[in-house]
Parts: structure tokens; C-alpha cells; sequence
């Protein structure tokens, strides 16, 4: 472009710059991976727990079960909102939270598995570690396109410093 | 690709990798042009320094999604129009004044433009509408070309030249009237 491009200009305001430190801060985008995940990794084991359930229960258990099970899902959709307008993750945050994502699924699985191994027979087993299978496939397909997108602006970055004489 | 864009593009793809020290660097240099654009439709410098906030805070959470970093300079133009012709909105709903889109008049041989200083277009600014004021402020006060003012604008490029083109008519009548020499 011609002329538009400005030179390093003077100081940001202070107000301004801690704004924006704060909005594109990694310790935020972190929390709410972790509580999103956390939220939907809740929600899976209570929903194992209830279908395992050997005896049928009181319409009061099932109604607390049912109401952790949305708070879990809640949380989970929150995050979710937040990491996808507000905070929305850079190639870096999104191999963290990849790898975050993927660490819950498998521990949920396994755990969810083992549960309905003992409290259920081999066809609940079964179902369960076939849905604990596909959080973890999906999981992973995240972290790979993740990584792999980060591959690629790391090659963008490199092609791009390489062509510029002011990079150090 | 140019020094600039290309100075604009490592830094895009730098805060899309998510080297939190590029952001500070990438506000650095937009900072004052944004500014500059966003004071010249305003009028107000207190309002200036929350839209252009808000625009800051749109570009950092749309950064991520940025196809073409070296296509940087139309695309946060883009997002500052929009953040500012959103406060006109609301600033021209609640006076119930509409704001009315001029037609296409695409005239050429306009000399006015090669003479027009920055200290000049700075003076008469306010005295014009929002879209010849923008149009001015893109392209003589940002040197944006033309091609990009259209991109910006969302217009055609003949439709950017006959704003031009008004617009300096009207900037005139304001200059002369305020006593300046046409």
C-alpha cells in the first residue's frame, strides 16, 4: 500500500493499554477452556452415574441429578460463548486448550468406562466407552487442526521475517 | 507485497500466533492513524478515545479469524467505520435525523484535491457530513488510496471519487466561509 502505513507513533495511553492487555490476557482464555471443559466433564460422569444406577431412584435424586447435569452443560455452553466472541483463542492458546480438551476426554472415559464397569453390565460398558471414544477422537481432531494451523503461521511468520530487512 | 504491508503482515501473524508482545508492538503503530481517522469523524476527543478503544478491543477478538494479514489497513479501517457509523447511528436516532446515502456522480478534473493541505481539511471537517467527512479523512488525512477507501467505504471506486469530489466542494464552502482562501 502506499503511503497509509503509519510509523511507530507516540505513547498509547496507559488506560488503553491496559484494556487491551487484559483482552487479549492467556491466563482468561485458559480459565475458561478449563471451566468449559471441566463443565461438560462433570456433566458426562453425573450422566453415567444416573444411567448406571442399579435400582431406579426417588424423583428428587433425579431431578438434583438432572440440575447438575444442566449446571455442568451451562457452564460448558458459557465457555464455549466467551472463547468463541470474547476471548476467541490464538494458534498458541488453541494447542493448549487442544491439549487441555483432550487430557479431560481421555480421563473422562477411562473414568466413565471403569464406573459403568462396575455398577453396569457389558452393554451399558460398551456404549459408554464408545461415547468416551468419540470425546476423545474429537478432542484430538481439535488439537490436530490446532497444530496444524499453528504450523502454518509459523511458516507464514518465518517466510515473512525472512523477507523483511528490519526483523531482527 | 511492500515494506509496509509486509511490516503489517509479520505483526498480524505474530498476534495470530499468539505472541502477546506483538499486540502491544501492532497498537503501537496503529494507534495514532485510527485515532487521527476516528477524531475526524467525531469532533469529540473524549468520544474519539472510546470508540477508538472499541475498536481496538473488535480488532484483537477478530484477529483470530483474519484471512489475509497483509490485507491488515483496509480491514481495521472497515472495523472503525463500522464501530463509528454504529455511534451515529445512535447518536442520529435519538436527534431523528437520517442520515441520506448521495448518489453516484462520478466527475473527474477536480482540482481542488491536488491543493488541499491537511491542516486545511482538518480546519473544515466538521462542518461536513459523515460521509464526505469520511471519505476526506481516508483519503487525504490516512493517504489511503483509492481502491482501498472503496474497500473500506464498502462503494465502488467511482462512487469514492464522486464523494470526493463533493466533499471538496463542500469543504470549500466551509473554508471560504470561515475566512480561508479557496
Amino acid at each position: 500500500m502506499s503511503g497509509e502505513n503509519p510509523a511507530p507513533g507516540r505513547e498509547v495511553p496507559e488506560e488503553l493499554r491496559r484494556a487491551l492487555a487484559a483482552e487479549v490476557s492467556l491466563a482468561s482464555r485458559m480459565r475458561h477452556v478449563v471451566v468449559g471443559v471441566m463443565g461438560g466433564c462433570a456433566a458426562a460422569l453425573i450422566a453415567v452415574l444416573w444411567a448406571t444406577e442399579p435400582q431406579p431412584l426417588p424423583t428428587r435424586t433425579q431431578a438434583a441429578f438432572a440440575g447438575l447435569i444442566a449446571i455442568g452443560l451451562a457452564w460448558a455452553v458459557f465457555a464455549g460463548w466467551v472463547l468463541s466472541r470474547r476471548r476467541p483463542l490464538f494458534a498458541r492458546d488453541r494447542v493448549l486448550g487442544g491439549r487441555i480438551a483432550l487430557a479431560a476426554a481421555l480421563v473422562t472415559g477411562v473414568a466413565g468406562t471403569a464406573l459403568a464397569a462396575a455398577r453396569a453390565g457389558a452393554g451399558v460398558t460398551l456404549g459408554i466407552a464408545l461415547v468416551g471414544l468419540c470425546l476423545v477422537i474429537a478432542s484430538g481432531t481439535a488439537l490436530l487442526r490446532a497444530r496444524s494451523r499453528h504450523r502454518e503461521l509459523l511458516r507464514l511468520r518465518d517466510a515473512l521475517s525472512h523477507e523483511d530487512p528490519r526483523t531482527p | 507485497m511492500d515494506g509496509e504491508d509486509r511490516r503489517d503482515g509479520l505483526l498480524v501473524v505474530r498476534c495470530q500466533l499468539g505472541e502477546r508482545e506483538a499486540f502491544g508492538e501492532l497498537v503501537r503503530v496503529w494507534h495514532d492513524p485510527l485515532r487521527r481517522y476516528v477524531c475526524g469523524m467525531v469532533n469529540s476527543s473524549h468520544l474519539a478515545d472510546d470508540l477508538v478503544q472499541e475498536v481496538w478491543v473488535a480488532v484483537l477478538r477478530g484477529l483470530p479469524g483474519l484471512r489475509q494479514p497483509d490485507r491488515f489497513a483496509p480491514w481495521v479501517f472497515t472495523i472503525a467505520r463500522r464501530v463509528i457509523t454504529d455511534h451515529l447511528r445512535q447518536s442520529y436516532r435519538a436527534r431523528e435525523t437520517p442520515v441520506e446515502e448521495a448518489g453516484d456522480v462520478v466527475a473527474d478534473g477536480d482540482s481542488l484535491g491536488a491543493v488541499l493541505t491537511t491542516m486545511q481539511v482538518e480546519a473544515g471537517l466538521d462542518g461536513l457530513p459523515p460521509l464526505e467527512r469520511e471519505v476526506l479523512v481516508l483519503f487525504h488525512l490516512q493517504d489511503l488510496p483509492l481502491t482501498v477507501c472503496a474497500e473500506v467505504l464498502g462503494v465502488p471506486p467511482g462512487t469514492v471519487k464522486s464523494r470526493l469530489y463533493r466533499a471538496r466542494r463542500m469543504l470549500r464552502g466551509v473554508l471560504v466561509e470561515r475566512g480561508y482562501e479557496a
